[in-house]
């Protein structure tokens, strides 16, 4: 965890009242955190609704962040919240959005240049053919780079249940990739 | 393959696949985000939120008692006027030089 001393003061200062302090975490964290909703949602217009959502809800409980505390996790937790209730939503009303369910379809053109190579859309698409929760972990570890701890403190889960989603994730992908990285 | 070695190269792979959000989205973001920001209540436009209706009712309570007190002044006056009416309504009728009242 990065000891940002302006990201502190930042912080300070919207609790103290500042609101024009707040846009030094929304541009450090912004990529970040639509990458994330992204990971999740797969689309970027949400991503980005979820994005802005994020913040403005941090912003409404920065009365209750603890201010010697890094800024990034909470952001992180609560835009992984945000998404999951897209996704979970989706699913409910899934049959009546789409026959097909091929999550890969809601992609639009501003989602295309994430898969730059042929490997890449490979994976992509492994990682997609995978149950919802292990696709969500198996992003946040492999795509976002999140260890266990972090990945079950932002989807409110238990590290076991992290590492056990992870690890049928991962002997998914090795079979449906096993030409690729034999 | 080993299983780390597994890893390791499906992290790689799977780094390319981070969303990196267009100047134009970043922007879109933080300029949403600072508008609804600047568009939330400060404290004291809270306070003012509920204080207000508060000053507006005890206001009409201080009309109604004002309001109240004039008309149960009015008609105790009116009370006394009775009075002075009657008593006006005295007639002084003179005969021969000498004045008679007649009434209260």
């Amino acid at each position: 965890m990065d000891d940002d001393p302006l990201e502190r003061r930042a912080i300070d200062q919207v609790k103290a009242g500042d609101a024009g302090a707040y846009h030094y975490l929304v541009s450090k964290y912004t990529k970040r955190v639509a990458s994330i909703a992204w990971n999740i949602v797969r689309n970027a217009a949400d991503a980005e609704d979820l994005a802005q959502e994020a913040f403005v809800k941090a912003y409404e409980s920065m009365g209750r962040f603890r201010a010697n505390e890094p800024f990034g996790p909470w952001i992180y937790r609560i835009v992984t919240n945000l998404s999951l209730d897209v996704v979970k939503h989706r699913t409910r009303f899934r049959h009546e959005e789409l026959d097909a369910a091929a999550p890969a379809a809601r992609r639009d053109s501003a989602d295309l240049h994430a898969t730059s190579n042929e490997i890449a859309q490979r994976v992509d698409a492994a990682l997609e053919s995978l149950p919802e929760m292990q696709r969500v972990v198996a992003r946040l570890s492999l795509v976002e780079n999140f260890d266990h701890a972090e990945i079950a403190k932002m989807m409110k889960l238990s590290e076991g249940t992290v590492r056990s989603h992870l690890s049928l994730a991962r002997a998914k992908l090795r079979q449906q990739l096993a030409d690729l990285y034999e | 393959m080993s299983e780390d070695q597994f890893l390791d190269r499906l992290r790689e792979d799977a780094r390319q696949l981070q969303f990196e959000p267009d100047a134009f989205m970043t922007t879109r973001i933080a300029a949403r985000v600072r508008a609804r920001i600047e568009a939330a209540p400060t404290v004291s436009l809270f306070l003012a939120r509920w204080l207000r209706p508060i000053a507006a009712s005890l206001s009409a309570l201080a009309l109604v008692a004002c309001v109240g007190v004039a008309w149960v002044e009015q008609h105790s006056t009116n009370g006394a006027s009775l009075d002075s009416l009657s008593a006006s309504n005295a007639m002084e009728i003179s005969v021969d030089g000498d004045t008679y009242s007649v009434g209260y």
